[in-house]
């Protein structure tokens, strides 16, 4: 078994909101359960207490023939009916506060859902990054949501509600952190082999260092500079990574993989199977197989020199 | 004073009364009570397969990051487990105890179409083969269906799903749904055609009206999972566009229309064990069923009910909030009548005389975890909640409390009620208390905590998770619950064992109860009735006849 | 009390009707949106459809026509009307074969576009209905051509008039919504 990753230190416990959509449901959710929990405490009192009261031992009377009785009928279905009513209240009001989310023709963030990695557009300044989302504290992003092949689901617990992630149906969500931190998040509907290890984090940093972090990733990454990274660049060139992985302003453009410009500035790796280490991204290259099987990344069979040397270049990629 | 009406040879059937003997009349068998107990011994060894699936699974999940088994086979474990249990395992355990009982409840000699109930229970069991069948067809990983038990579209679709077990899932589907559309039309027509004389629907014993309300759920709601079936099928062979968005197809038709079926088909499964509770509750509390009329009724609106909720499946999707509303309030209104059973039973109890047998304990048990489930489920409908939690553990908790804490606990307490009717043999008491608990603890220490995983975040249907702050812990408890829950298992099977070799013997009528099927010897003989069937005059014939001058009609206007 | 076999059959009716309504539902959903390729009008030829399809409609009456025979006993007359519902029956599935290869040779296919699977779909699945139904009608003719109209039930032969009449009342529906409607939206367009 390998050594777990750092970044699962904290749970990402859906009664622990950090947005007010998050805290508008984690209200209604808690006083349901509370709710809930007390008719539970009645149905089993009456259970038990029946239990104690009528078991059949010496001296308790024959049981008493009777047939029903209207008034408790009434008494059982009306007062239901009327806790039901104000719950049925409360769920439309806080479908609102906690779904404020509409369909726009320019979202803030764009995310294309993908078996088993998520792709994540700035539209509004062309950055696009993968399984890592940055978001600025205190505002509202509007968020598209579409998926590149099967059904999955967006779920960040701590800041939003889920929601399903269709092909041939784009969805809405309005995404927004009102404290700093990082917030994990999974794909929540099984979307093949690798469901499990299709996790996201969304970082949500204060406004300048949101801004910082965007320049930083509209920057292209500097040319390699020293001979082991320029040859693991020739090494991405030459050995079919630039098919699927892009990496700006070089010639790798493609798009069926994640986007590699800033992927030494990332986490996590493989969305969220392994921490970005240098060692363990020789340990994925090596391998992708142990790691995450049936996954798409193919495994190239590197040597160790090869390995290290393609290592040595993804590294400058911040 | 029981009237000597011997009832006749059905049209067409000869009155083989050596068709008992041998193991090769089992296999040709017609009889209600053979087929009956084929369909419950069948169901149970599925039970045991499914069940290991799952043990299988919870080995894999005790511990983060494991590598017990791969992703390829825990997804088809997953897939194997949900639809084994759903169709192989609940809805013949019900349809085999309905077999059995309903026409002795009704004073009948067989139901109303023997060799289309033969026909039925076969199909059945060999869609299971076929069903597991598909693991040897698969290259290195087998090839079982690994899409999960409700197959969502275009994930189920040939481009995403290469091996054949989506194709073997589909046909299997059809032949066990033919076996259950044939088991529904039995039932109605048995029910409708086939009561002793006096025996009105409204003097129906509740397990009776319960299954006949289910089957005809199953007429209605059959029919939508096969086109859904066809469909998938004809997308995946012939090349068409139902449920391929890339193609212009839609993946939300086909979670409409499974679903459409799929929550109907849930209720299915709950109805007919809501019937096993209404008979051990009242006869264990020594008095009859509060509220019939009620109880009644309340089956007949969750039924109405269950086909307008589909879409609660749904609040995920982003269909728009009034349509998400829609489907919140049916769901919530479909509480109203679960709550008046839950409320009706419990008050059957009281001013009774409690004779806490082990089929009792097990009902008494259903109506607390079946409460669990059923709030729990009422969370679900607040549509705000299902957003969160929703394909999280808490849902997997839900759906094992509702159908594991009810259905399950149901059928248990059935088969200690119902066991000496069909054996002659009375279940050891001793090792059922010991049964009741070990199951109660088992599953209650896996399934409990598996609601605040849910909370926590923690997805269904994965093969293995993170190691997150409790995780570990948490999943290693439900793991010791399910072994639990297995060995529980294994002591049901030694009670079984023993007590058909050498369990006390049970006369007719053991406990004391009041509906037909005990008013004749255990086991029945083959035309059910040797001696004709006693008057019907009320919803406890033995009742009545044991109390002439206290009768239930007498009672009745008594308490007017 | 209702004849079980009567109600057996009609239940199995309904549950067909279900069945058939949710590939109707599936039909009219993607015949709702924008498609490319062949279509319902471009594709279809109602007037041809309909003259078999009168056949089909005229064959309930055949049948009906069977069935007052049989209960009279008029074994001449239960031949008659029988073969003559089996004719029909036949036509109508020789037209609907005809109508098949020539989509088949306009390469309008199940594979095609979203008309072609709805279509192929739905009117599939009633044509294996038709030959079922024929199947069934062709025991009762064999059985009253060798003369022994005692071994047919009464409720037997009432049940598979049932399906029969059922079968085409299914075919007045997907008439209507496949072969008629985009005459009817064409006109109102």
């Amino acid at each position: 078994m390998l050594a777990m990753p750092g970044p699962y230190s904290a749970n990402a416990f859906t009664l622990a909101p950090a947005s007010p959509q998050a805290a508008a449901i984690s209200r209604l959710f808690v006083g349901t359960l509370i709710f809930l929990g007390l008719i539970l405490v009645l149905v089993t009192f009456l259970v038990i207490y029946a239990i104690i009261r009528y078991r059949d031992r010496p001296g308790v009377p024959e049981a008493r023939q009777n047939f029903g009785s209207r008034k408790l009928e009434t008494i059982w279905t009306v007062l239901p009916i009327l806790s039901l009513i104000v719950l049925t209240a409360l769920t439309a009001s806080t479908m609102r506060t906690g779904d404020p989310a509409t369909a726009v023709d320019d979202p803030d963030l764009r995310i294309v859902a993908h078996q088993w990695w998520w792709e994540i557009h700035y539209p509004k300044s062309g950055v696009i990054a993968s399984n890592e989302i940055h978001i600025p504290v205190g505002r509202s992003l509007s968020v598209e949501l579409r998926s590149a092949d099967v059904i999955h689901d967006f779920w960040a617990p701590q800041l939003a509600r889920k929601i399903d992630i269709v092909p041939g149906h784009p969805n809405y969500l309005r995404l927004e952190a009102d404290h700093p931190g990082t917030y994990l998040g999974v794909c929540s509907e099984f979307c093949g082999t690798e469901h499990a290890w299709m996790r996201f984090q969304v970082i949500a940093q204060p406004p300048d260092r949101f801004a910082e972090w965007l320049r930083a990733q509209e920057a292209a990454p500097p040319a390699p500079t020293s001979p082991e990274a320029i040859q693991g660049a020739q090494i991405f060139a030459d050995r079919t990574c630039a098919n699927c992985h892009a990496v700006a302003s070089t010639v790798a453009t493609g798009t069926i993989g994640p986007d590699l410009t800033h992927i030494a500035s990332r986490r996590m790796l493989a969305a969220g199977a392994l921490e970005n280490t240098p060692a363990n991204l020789v340990m994925w290259l090596h391998n992708p197989e142990e790691f995450k099987p049936g996954s798409h990344m193919p495994n190239l069979h590197l040597s160790k020199s090869d390995l290290n040397a393609l290592v040595a270049y993804l590294e400058t990629l911040k | 004073m029981k009237q000597a009406a011997v009832p006749e040879a059905l049209e067409g059937e000869s009155f083989a009364l050596e068709a008992r003997e041998g193991w090769l009349s089992w296999v040709a068998s017609v009889d209600h009570k053979q087929l009956g107990i084929l369909y419950l011994l069948g169901a149970f060894f599925f039970f045991i397969v499914g069940g290991v699936l799952a043990l299988l699974m919870r080995v894999q999940l005790a511990v983060p990051d494991n590598r017990f088994v791969t992703p390829e086979i825990y997804n088809q474990l997953f897939t194997m487990h949900g639809t084994t249990m759903v169709f192989l395992v609940l809805v013949p355990l019900l349809v085999g105890f309905a077999t059995y009982m309903v026409p002795l409840m009704i004073g009948a000699r067989d139901m109303a179409f023997p060799r289309l109930n033969a026909l039925s229970f076969w199909v059945q069991i060999m869609g299971g083969v076929m069903l597991y069948f598909s693991f040897a067809t698969g290259a290195i990983n087998g090839g079982a269906p690994d899409m999960g038990w409700f197959s969502y579209a275009p994930l189920s679709e040939k481009a995403f799903s290469f091996t054949p077990g989506v194709d073997y899932w589909v046909v299997s589907l059809l032949a066990i749904g033919v076996g259950t559309l044939g088991a529904a039309i039995n039932i109605i027509a048995t029910v409708i055609c086939l009561r002793a004389p006096g025996m009105s629907i409204r003097r129906l014993p509740l397990f009776v009206w319960m299954t006949f309300i289910t089957a005809w759920m199953m007429v209605l709601v059959m029919p939508i999972l096969n086109a859904a079936l066809l469909m998938l099928l004809i997308d995946r062979q012939l090349n068409a566009h139902f449920f391929r968005p890339d193609t212009g197809g839609s993946a939300l038709l086909w979670q409409h229309v499974f679903w459409a079926f799929g929550h109907p088909e849930v209720y299915i499964m709950i109805l007919p064990a809501f019937g096993i509770i209404s008979e051990v509750v009242p006869v264990f509390s020594g008095k009859p069923i509060y509220g019939y009329d009620f109880v009644a009724a309340s089956t007949l609106a969750i039924a109405f009910l269950s086909l307008a909720v589909w879409a609660h499946h749904m609040f995920a999707v982003g269909l728009g909030h009034t349509f998400d509303m829609f489907f919140a309030i049916c769901s919530m209104a479909i509480a109203v009548p679960t709550g008046v059973k839950i409320f009706n039973w419990t008050a059957t109890m009281y001013q009774g005389r409690l004779r806490l047998t082990t089929s009792m304990l097990f009902a008494l048990g259903f109506l607390v975890m079946f409460t669990i489930g059923g709030l729990s489920g009422v969370a679900f409908a607040v549509v705000p909640i299902d957003w969160q939690v929703t394909d999280s553990y808490f849902v997997v908790a839900h759906i094992h409390f509702v159908l594991f804490g009810g259905t399950v606990f149901a059928l248990f307490s059935g088969v200690y009620y119902w066991f000496p009717k069909i054996s002659g043999r009375m279940l050891s008491e001793r090792w059922g208390k010991w049964h009741f608990w070990l199951t109660l603890v088992g599953f209650n220490l896996t399934f409990m905590i598996q609601h605040v995983l849910g909370m926590l975040g923690m997805p269904r249907r994965v093969f293995t998770y993170p190691a997150l702050p409790g995780w570990e812990a948490m999943n290693m408890l439900s793991t010791i619950g399910a072994f639990l829950l297995a060995f529980s298992v294994l002591i049901f099977i030694i009670n079984l064992a023993i007590s058909l070799h050498a369990g006390e013997t049970a006369g007719d009528n053991p406990w004391d109860a009041w509906t037909l099927e005990w008013a004749t010897t255990s086991p029945p003989p083959m035309e059910n009735f040797a001696h004709g069937v006693p008057p019907v005059q009320g919803r406890r014939p033995l009742w009545d006849l044991a109390h002439p001058n206290r009768t239930d009609a007498i009672l009745m206007k008594l308490a007017r | 009390m209702p004849d079980k076999t009567k109600l057996g059959v009609g239940l199995f009716i309904l549950s067909e009707a279900n069945f058939f309504l949710v590939l109707l539902i599936a039909y009219v959903y993607f015949h709702l949106q924008p498609d490319q390729g062949p279509s319902a009008a471009s594709s279809l030829n109602p007037v041809r459809t309909l003259a078999f399809s009168i056949c089909l409609f005229l064959s309930s009456a055949t049948i009906y026509l069977a069935g007052r025979s049989f209960k009279r006993g008029r074994l001449g007359g239960v031949r008659l009307w029988l073969a003559l519902t089996v004719i029909l029956g036949a036509i109508f599935l020789f037209g609907q074969a005809r109508e098949y290869m020539g989509l088949f040779a306009h390469e309008v296919t199940v594979s095609t576009n979203l008309f072609g699977t709805t279509f192929f779909t739905l009117t599939g699945f009633h044509g294996l209905h038709v030959v079922v139904g024929l199947c069934a009608l062709a025991t009762l003719l064999g059985v009253a051509l060798s003369g022994r109209l005692n071994y047919i039930k009464p409720a037997g032969f009432e049940a598979v008039s049932m399906y029969w009449h059922f079968v085409d009342a299914v075919w007045v529906v997907i008439f209507v919504a496949v072969y008629l409607w985009p005459l009817v939206a064409r006109k109102i367009a």
